[in-house]
């Protein structure tokens, strides 16, 4: 079977078992998406199948025929090809998180930026309850999301008040 | 010896998580006059971006989990399901017939090993037969790949019988209980299964006369559930030998310890074991020292000649690594008309599991508001679930509950202001120890936390201030509001023995070596600003290494809210040492003296001649000359009690037809000392008001009374808050140096953070119902069963 990841084709055989989380953390290293619960609880593995946010753990790779994925390797500075300089450009996403200081540990940052990233697609304009929605699905233990939630906001009224989003 | 240098070694008290210690501690080599409040500084203070903020967000942080090296083989536990029981055979060959499987591992092996005394310490109990908690591992699967160890750790049979259990602590008290804890460990536990073999009792004054004599008496009974740390990263060790070397990646508290516990189980010298981690996915207690996961990946790793990477599931993380403990805690409180409290009394129960140690519910009793009269009866049970671990602010979480929860209670029976009840009893001195606070701000806290709330509600248009606790004035209305507060005191002085060293390389760069860890908390950040404000560079020029045993020196566990005290001094120290040494060296091209020189944006300036040489032109002319500093963290004051105390207040929205209680604001006041970046310190309060929600809420570990089984296995069955359960959250510092501490002046905040944070909320729900609701956390039954009583 064959699925683009971050643009790249791959072409894969996977195991009967094997989900999209395996396929990308153990078969392709991609490992920016993270394994928090394995059963579609935790949030941390979320990335974009077919543009909509989805649990990676939860999506069979041999069910991925034909689909676009896209994990945190394929969002923002490291888009571009690679080791981020440090300069390299953020996603508009990541830019408001790093304004907000809106990663504590960071384990399920990858995870809630994806999420993010899904929303702002949609609406770029969301108001505090679409966001408070679109994130609800992303666990954070450390208690960040107070953070994430006015990065997000901050965001949104940026894209209210100026050109329409990228 | 009349010319001796000054007395390197001294004895001093440590705290850690509330449990004091007697140490010998090494005074450093120089001292230097603390940063009090006159002290100008521009980087420590500031709002600095974290330093490896980049890295999460773009998910190139590498965390334990992430790591597999080539060739890695991958191990799974098998669990037995007893909640006490023996294992009498496992069958393994079922496994073994798996396609990638190395290894099938039972207490057989290791019992070889351990007789043959190759390995000790921890082994002596591992994959022991005698079970005694559901989800105790009895054997491991290694195989090439997980899903293959997966696939066949699933056919593994356990084969035994289990026996009569108990799990809660009237059931494990009983004269005929099934005794709970091994038979080796027999001598310090009685028949009854109590740690220690007795209640522990603490008595200043007289309680019995005092509560007799009072004016009025206020009996509570509230219970706290027992709750997961929940970390999302889960607990994991990756492990490698070359020959007898051997090197551990642990996503862990205490890199230091991990080591220690691998060389004791191993039989290595100190010198022998590497642990080494970059970052981590939260700990909040759970991950404190080496576990079954970490020992075994070693184990397999030399017998099988591979890396070894050994991750528990979410299940193992729920079941495995520990609980804050639920406690029953009965409360006589007694004051004078005028609210002068004159007794507290505790009687409390603590279901601890099968291993735990005295975190204890009862001091804060002691310490958080003057009495004269105070005591405290405390049982640590054992019962057969998994043991407790400390848990961010072990005890005082609950014991806060209990003693604010009580002290609403009095100032309804008095019918006095919560807050003005609270003024009315704001202790003048550590009444625990007998000994002077080095800072203690509560009363300037509580005015504060009050005056925010009340700013806040009258800012806010979606609803009126007659609204607030409408029961009183006899509304009819189905969504009730009110307001609650309760107040925290946790010991956060830290102290030795923590080392750092600075170093300036040749082209100005700057390295701090600590052998500290991040768990998320931005120590690596704080640290970086400590060393570029005392060296006078920049900070961007300033990197913090840390998380490695072979490359920096040793600094204690991140726990008990002690790093940025204890680690925070040993990097200025070190800076402090390197900035003399560039002084010096600065000196001879700048024609001068060291003294006539200071260091600002890595700039070493002669004020007098207006000359001045950057880092690099000093470096250039210094060569491969590395300027190196030293620097150790030296004693806690003596006779000085070090904490952060704060105020913590909710407001809080009630549904009375469904009993669902939403938090619509919680408002944090905390003296903390300095702080070193408030943006991160934001950060953590925040995270820790957030856990407390969840406690107050939510979070209940559930067992099966029949089976004895936890049903919390997963993170639906143990809900934690998530976005839609965000409240508006905001967190204030009295922002003042606490020089008497330490040389930088700062106390800890991460435990602090979730101590008052469920009281506050329970004591709001009781301000808006108009009856209180003892028993955490707050569900819509149990608030439902309250408004039904009242």
């Amino acid at each position: 079977m064959r699925l683009t990841i971050n643009g790249r084709e791959v072409v894969t055989h996977p195991a009967p078992r094997e989900t999209l989380l395996d396929l990308l953390r153990e078969s392709l290293g991609l490992i920016g998406t993270k394994r928090g619960c394995d059963r579609g609880e935790c949030g941390a593995c979320t990335v974009l199948l077919d543009g909509a946010p989805a649990y990676a753990c939860l999506a069979l790779a041999a069910g991925c025929d034909g689909a676009q994925v896209t994990t945190i390797e394929g969002i923002g500075a490291a888009s571009y090809g690679g080791a981020d300089a440090g300069g390299a450009p953020l996603h508009p996403v990541q830019d408001a998180f790093l304004a907000h200081d809106a990663a504590q540990c960071g384990f399920y940052t990858p995870g809630q930026v994806l999420a993010a990233v899904a929303l702002f697609d949609r609406t770029p304009a969301p108001d505090r309850a679409a966001i408070v929605d679109a994130m609800s699905g992303n666990l954070c233990r450390c208690g960040t999301t107070p953070r994430i939630l006015s990065a997000l906001e901050a965001l949104s009224a940026s894209h209210g008040r100026g050109p329409a989003s990228p | 010896m009349t010319d001796s240098p000054r007395r390197r070694f001294v004895t001093t008290t440590v705290e850690v998580e509330g449990r004091e210690e007697q140490r010998v501690v090494e005074l450093p080599a120089f001292d230097v006059a603390p940063w009090d409040d006159d002290t100008v500084l521009d980087i420590v203070g500031s709002r600095a971006t974290r330093v490896d903020a980049r890295e999460k967000i773009t998910g190139r942080a590498r965390y334990t989990t992430d790591l597999a090296p080539r060739g890695v083989k991958h191990a799974v536990f098998v669990r037995a399901e007893w909640a006490n029981g023996t294992v009498t055979h496992v069958e393994v060959e079922a496994a073994q017939a798996v396609p990638g499987v190395c290894a099938v591992i039972t207490r057989a092996e290791l019992a070889a090993d351990v007789e043959a005394g190759l390995i000790g310490g921890a082994f002596a109990t591992l994959f022991d037969h005698n079970v005694r908690y559901a989800g105790t591992p009895v054997a491991v699967v290694c195989a090439d790949t997980l899903a293959a160890a997966q696939q066949a750790a699933a056919l593994v049979q356990v084969q035994g019988h289990g026996r009569p259990h108990v799990i809660n602590a009237a059931e494990a008290l009983a004269p005929d209980a099934p005794r709970v804890p091994r038979t080796f460990d027999e001598a310090s536990v009685s028949a009854q299964n109590l740690l220690g073999g007795a209640p522990v009792v603490l008595e200043r004054g007289d309680v019995s006369h005092a509560l007799t004599r009072a004016d009025v008496r206020v009996d509570v009974t509230v219970h706290t559930p027992a709750a997961l740390h929940s970390p999302l990263e889960p607990h994991g060790a990756l492990a490698e030998w070359n020959g007898d070397q051997l090197t551990v990646w642990e996503g862990t508290q205490g890199l230091f310890r991990v080591r220690d516990n691998l060389a004791a189980a191993f039989r290595l010298p100190l010198n022998h074991v590497r642990v080494r981690m970059e970052h981590m996915g939260g700990g909040f207690g759970a991950k404190n020292y080496a576990g079954t996961h970490t020992y075994i990946a070693a184990w397999l790793a030399r017998r099988l000649g591979a890396p070894v990477r050994c991750i528990l599931d979410r299940d193992g993380t729920q079941v495995d690594t520990g609980h804050r403990s639920a406690t029953t805690q009965v409360i006589s409180i007694a004051a004078n008309r005028d609210g002068t409290l004159t007794a507290i009394d505790l009687t409390a129960t603590i279901t601890m599991g099968v291993s735990g140690w005295l975190a204890s519910p009862g001091q804060l009793y002691h310490e958080l508001y003057a009495c004269p009269n105070v005591r405290t009866h405390e049982s640590f049970v054992h019962v057969h679930t998994g043991g407790m671990q400390a848990f961010r602010g072990p005890g005082y979480v609950e014991g806060c509950v209990g003693l604010e929860l009580a002290m609403d209670a009095l100032a309804r029976a008095l019918d006095m202001d919560r807050v003005a009840l609270r003024l009315a009893n704001i202790p003048q001195h550590d009444q625990r120890r007998e000994r002077a606070y080095s800072g203690h701000r509560l009363r300037e806290c509580f005015v504060e936390a009050e005056r925010r709330m009340h700013q806040a509600l009258a800012h806010d248009t979606s609803h009126r201030a007659a609204d607030v606790a409408p029961l009183a004035a006899g509304t009819t209305s189905r969504l009730v509001r009110g307001i609650g507060y309760a107040a925290e005191c946790w010991s956060t002085g830290g102290g030795p023995p923590a080392y750092a060293t600075v170093q300036l390389l040749r082209d100005g760069s700057v390295q701090v070596l600590a052998g500290t860890q991040d768990l998320g908390t931005g120590a690596r950040t704080i640290l970086a600003q400590i060393a570029a404000q005392t060296l006078g560079a920049r900070l961007e020029c300033v990197r913090c290494v840390i998380g490695d045993t072979e490359r920096t020196p040793y600094t204690g566990n991140s726990w008990g809210s002690m790093t940025t005290p204890s680690v925070g001094p040993a990097v200025r120290l070190a800076a402090e040492d390197v900035r003399r040494q560039l002084c010096d060296a600065a000196a001879g091209l700048l024609n001068t003296t060291p003294d006539e020189l200071t260091i600002h944006d890595s700039v070493v300036h002669h004020a007098a001649s207006g000359q001045s040489r950057d880092f690099t032109e000093i470096g250039r002319a210094l060569g491969n000359i590395v300027l190196t500093g030293h620097g150790s963290r030296g004693p806690n004051p003596d006779d000085t009690t070090i904490v952060t105390v704060g105020v913590q207040a909710a407001e809080v929205e009630v549904d009375r037809g469904t009993g669902i209680v939403r938090v619509l604001r919680l408002i944090a006041v905390h003296d903390a000392g300095r702080i070193i970046n408030p943006t991160l310190a934001e950060a953590q309060m925040e995270g820790g008001m957030l856990q407390g929600l969840g406690y107050a809420l939510f979070e209940e570990r559930r067992v099966d009374a029949t089976l004895g089984v936890s049903l919390a296995t997963g993170l639906h069955d143990y809900k934690m808050p998530t976005a839609a359960d965000c409240p508006d959250m905001r967190v204030y510092f009295l922002d003042a140096a606490d020089a008497a501490a330490n040389s930088i002046g700062a106390r800890g905040i991460a435990e602090p953070a979730i101590i008052p944070t469920a009281p506050a909320i329970a004591n709001a729900v009781a301000h808006a119902l108009g009856v209180p609701v003892y028993a955490l956390p707050l569900t819509p039954w149990r608030v439902l069963e309250a408004i039904a009583k009242a």
